[in-house]
């Protein structure tokens, strides 16, 4: 079944810069893996060397058992006989063929009878909910539904592996949310594996099964959505992952103010632990009375912004700006002083990665 | 979970060249792009640069039967062409009156052109003339018939007895009209005036309608007068699109042909390209080989001076679409006045032109009623007429022209569109930007270059056997091809608006579905580009119908296209056939621009190479 491969793939557009450096990923067999990094991070061209569209400059590249693109043993197998399904950004609907001929092509060229042809097309429009489009134009659809179609064309040839390029940027806020379901939805029901390309976290932790962080075509991290978030493998994945993004106060080599504070703090819980960085999620950081054992500071309060469901503070904690996230309203003013206090710290290293994390069960994982 | 924090100073471990060689060979056999881009880069090379490149040693190569005078044998090195151009005692007739003339010229037809369209682009854009709309239209029309329409036109009414053949209207009404105002550097400039002043109607007349009202609105609410707002602020804004105007119609002058050799030569008054054609015709190589070569420079340097300008201002104009112009400026008393001079000039440029042609056509003595005849359309027989002697509807020699032009240009415009796309394609598919980017540029090299001098470069490469190549002098292939590789710079140009508006996501879609190349071309790329197709033929056919310049240093009297036909019967002196011949052809042009600009809402401006 297919699992994909990629081993020391690398790509260059010449000149020495690389796209994708030294990559090694597996995505198992009926995973939802997302890539997800900020744009530039060479994430969608890796999602274009799976499906044939890029070559490598180095490495080998394979869907189960079978080498797709090896450039050191010469073997490549072109885009249209990989037998994959992607769905672009821009979803690249003909516009010259009408939504049935669109879904119908690939059946096309597989040389799939009419009758055949036929039913399979409205099967697979059925599933998106657009049967009853079939004999428009893409001209004459609503965006959210050429991106139904994009992903019905694919889904009709029925292809082991579906490969998406941010299909969902281009809709609006509501669209998103509902196509998120959808997506979930149909991966579980034709099985294939999916990888998703997207810089959107919230995309990324809300359908993945899988999520791979890139930077500067460099793997980062490789792991559940839940365990990314929790245990982020270093600075960058930390800083990426999360909204407002996670605090990190260097320490540096003579500490003084915030980074003094909570060294200190750190120290006198864990000896000898002498962390480069220390991180906070604006979420960990709470105001008002504090735990016993928690890390405590005063602070004060910049700016209040609700948005409904939370409030976001903007605090001044020793001339360091602090993000705090609450779930319960905050009835602070600008120039307040208040407590805030957490029980939750990422702990960082000299090279950035992420040596543990410091709460209320002391240090550990 | 995999984690990777290795930093990334050291570069991934490259797999041997050997290695990677034959990996992209296995990946270029399932892609042709790279292949095409290939076979179109040799096609190019040849066809643009090689004969570039042979008129260069042709002009510096001592030619056959020029031995006894130069006194060095014939293929060695030599400078003797650019002495008897430059400094002989004929360069004078050879070259510095020609040039001079050339000046004038230029420098006239612009002035005119500049004065009329940049007077009417004003009234029908900003101002409250009636009618301007129906104007705006009407006061391009010229552009549509050929270029030397006017000078036939010009030669019924005012031809004197000099040249031979019939006379003008005038001198048969008893005026008799000097040799200043028959032939020679005014008609020449007033009719060639009237072709191009269109030219900048459309450009000034696009920028007016661009430039954004809140720029002078600003201006006046901190006080500027209106003559100040229009000295400081609209004119330096226009100057990109006046400079454009300029050196497009500069560019032009410099190649056309027709125009002076119908009112020019038969007062000997010589410009560069008839210069260039007399050489050719009296197999002076070597001669016209430096001419064209001097031409092409002056070409290559507009160009370049436009695109430098064009950079200058771009620095700082920032016209924006949004606050579009609507608000005109109030005529008063003025308002008719104005509409009279729209009307006068279209009357002029093409009422008068149109109507002279087609009067003297029906009429024995020119533009005498009391004359009329049909003889000159229908007659079996016409008395006089040696070389033609039956109406030009009759007999084979009309519908043998039509037939060459229609399917000479024809040829060539389908292969200049399908070339344009192709190489299109080739860019925006990426897979060879070097490649792509040499298409992009010597596909665009035609522009710089007028195309009399381009025409006789390729008479340089392809008049005589080259390699496996035959001699190609006098046929129609060759024709097609310079013909072709003229008209390339808009279509090659238009093919790659298409593509990369397209896109290559439609056909990767097709790719990722199984289609193979053929079968993504097929039922993908042609379809959706029809219409880019439809008009990448459609705008050369119609410029390639008008063209004179190419065609007449490229026919033998084999081949006769209905431009040279006309020519031909200037140089009988059979005005009346010559002038019937020639309202074929603007009527074809006329129509079949009308048509295209209906049909595919393309606006002439875009194909103003054309």
């Amino acid at each position: 079944m297919p699992t994909i491969t990629l081993s020391a793939v690398a790509k260059s557009y010449g000149g020495g810069d690389y796209a994708v450096k030294d990559l090694d990923l597996t995505v198992p067999d009926g995973a939802f893996m997302c890539l997800l990094g900020p744009s530039g991070c060479g994430k969608t061209t890796t999602l274009r060397m799976i499906a044939g569209l890029e070559q490598p400059t180095a490495g080998t590249i394979a869907v189960a058992d079978r080498v797709l693109d090896s450039v050191e043993q010469g073997l490549y197998v072109p885009p249209e006989r990989r037998g994959m399904g992607l769905v672009f950004q821009n979803y690249a609907l003909w516009p010259h063929l009408s939504v049935r001929d669109n879904v119908e092509f690939g059946l096309r060229m597989r040389k799939v009878p009419a009758p055949d042809r036929r039913s399979r097309a409205e099967a697979a429009l059925k599933m998106v909910h657009v049967d009853d489009a079939i004999d428009r134009y893409p001209s004459q659809l609503s965006g959210g539904q050429q991106q139904r179609v994009a992903l019905a064309r694919m889904l009709a040839i029925n292809p082991g592996v579906l490969l998406l390029d941010e299909p969902l940027s281009n809709l609006d806020a509501q669209l998103r949310l509902e196509m998120r379901a959808e997506l979930k939805r149909i991966h579980e029901e034709s099985g294939a594996t999916i990888v998703f390309v997207t810089h959107d976290q919230l995309e990324a932790l809300t359908m993945a099964t899988d999520v791979a962080v890139m930077k500067d075509g460099e793997l980062q991290q490789v792991a559940a959505p839940m365990d990314l978030y929790a245990r982020p493998a270093n600075r960058f994945v930390a800083a990426f992952v999360g909204s407002p993004p996670m605090a990190i106060v260097d320490v540096g080599p003579a500490p003084t103010g915030l980074a003094a504070s909570l060294l200190h703090f750190v120290k006198s819980r864990a000896e000898g632990c002498a962390p480069a960085a220390v991180g906070i999620r604006p979420e960990a950081l709470h105001l008002g009375a504090p735990h016993a054992s928690a890390w405590r500071e005063e602070a004060t309060v910049e700016a209040v912004l609700p948005a409904g469901s939370s409030w976001t503070v903007r605090l001044r904690v020793l001339e360091t700006e602090l993000y705090a996230l609450s779930y319960t309203p905050v009835l602070a003013a600008p120039g307040d002083m208040l407590t805030c206090w957490t029980e939750h710290m990422h702990l960082f290293g000299e090279d950035g990665g992420r040596i543990s994390a410091w709460d209320t069960r002391g240090v550990g994982a | 979970m995999a984690v990777n924090t290795r930093r990334p100073a050291e570069r991934p471990p490259a797999p041997p060249r050997r290695r990677r060689l034959v990996y992209r060979l296995r990946v270029l056999r399932h892609d042709p792009t790279a292949a095409l881009g290939l076979i179109l880069l040799v096609l190019l090379a040849y066809l643009v640069v090689a004969p570039l490149v042979a008129v260069l040693s042709d002009a510096f190569r001592l030619q056959y039967g020029d031995g006894v005078h130069a006194g060095q044998q014939p293929g060695e090195w030599t400078g003797y062409y650019l002495w008897r151009v430059f400094r002989s005692q004929i360069s004078g007739l050879l070259f510095w009156e020609p040039l001079l003339n050339t000046l004038v010229i230029a420098v006239g037809t612009t002035l005119f052109a500049l004065v009329l369209g940049g007077g009417t682009a004003w009234l029908v854009t900003r101002t409250n003339m009636p009618g301007r709309r129906w104007l705006a239209g009407a006061l391009v029309v010229p552009y549509m018939l050929p270029s030397w329409t006017f000078s036939l036109a010009w030669l019924s009414l005012f031809k004197n007895e000099r040249a031979g053949g019939q006379v003008g209207f005038l001198q048969a009404q008893g005026i008799r009209t000097p040799d200043w105002l028959a032939y020679g550097a005014l008609p020449i400039i007033i009719t060639l005036g009237l072709h191009y002043y269109p030219f900048v109607l459309l450009l000034v007349g696009n920028a007016l309608r661009r430039i954004d009202a809140q720029l002078e609105d600003s201006a006046r609410i901190l006080g500027a007068p209106q003559r100040t707002v229009i000295r400081r602020i609209v004119i330096p804004l226009m100057l990109p699109a006046l400079s454009s105007a300029v050196l497009l119609v500069v560019g032009r002058v410099l190649g056309t042909f027709g125009t002076p050799y119908v009112l020019g030569l038969p007062a000997d008054y010589r410009v560069l390209s008839t210069g260039l054609f007399q050489a050719i015709r009296d197999r002076s190589t070597g001669v016209a080989s430096v001419l064209t070569t001097v031409i092409v420079v002056i070409g290559v340097l507009i160009v370049l001076a436009d695109t430098r300008m064009m950079r200058e201002h771009r620095r700082f104009v920032t016209v924006g679409g949004r606050g579009a112009m609507d608000r005109l400026g109030d005529l008063r008393r003025w308002r008719w006045p104005a509409f009279a001079f729209g009307l006068l000039a279209f009357a002029v440029s093409v009422v008068v032109p149109v109507l002279t042609l087609l009067l003297s056509t029906v009429t024995r003595t020119p533009l005498d009623l009391s004359t009329f005849t049909l003889d000159y359309w229908i007659a079996e027989r016409l008395p006089g007429a040696v070389g033609f002697p039956h109406g030009v509807l009759r007999g084979p020699e009309l519908w043998e022209a039509a037939w060459n032009s229609l399917r000479i240009v024809g040829l060539a415009s389908l292969i200049c569109a399908i070339a344009g796309l192709l190489i299109g394609y080739v860019v925006v598919r990426g897979t060879a930007p070097r490649v792509a980017a040499f298409l992009r540029q010597v596909s665009f090299l035609p522009y710089l270059i007028p195309g009399i001098a381009f025409a006789a470069a390729s008479l340089s490469l392809f008049a005589v056997a080259r390699g496996p190549m035959p001699a190609l002098y006098g046929t129609t292939f060759l024709l097609i091809l310079v013909m072709a590789v003229t008209h390339l710079p808009y279509s090659s140009r238009s093919g790659i608006a298409a593509m990369m508006q397209l896109g290559r996501e439609p056909e990767e879609a097709a790719q990722i579905a199984g289609a193979s190349w053929w079968q993504r071309m097929r039922r993908i790329i042609f379809p959706i580009q029809k219409g880019a197709l439809v008009t990448g033929i459609v705008l050369p056919f119609v410029s390639g119908l008008k063209e004179l310049s190419i065609v007449i240093m490229l026919t033998t009297t084999g081949t006769q296209l209905l431009t040279t036909l006309s020519i031909g019967l200037v140089d009988y002196g059979y005005t009346q056939l010559a002038n019937a011949v020639v309202l074929m052809i603007a009527l074809i042009s006329f129509t079949m621009t009308y048509l295209t600009q209906r049909l595919t809402k393309s606006s002439l401006a875009s194909g103003l190479g054309g």
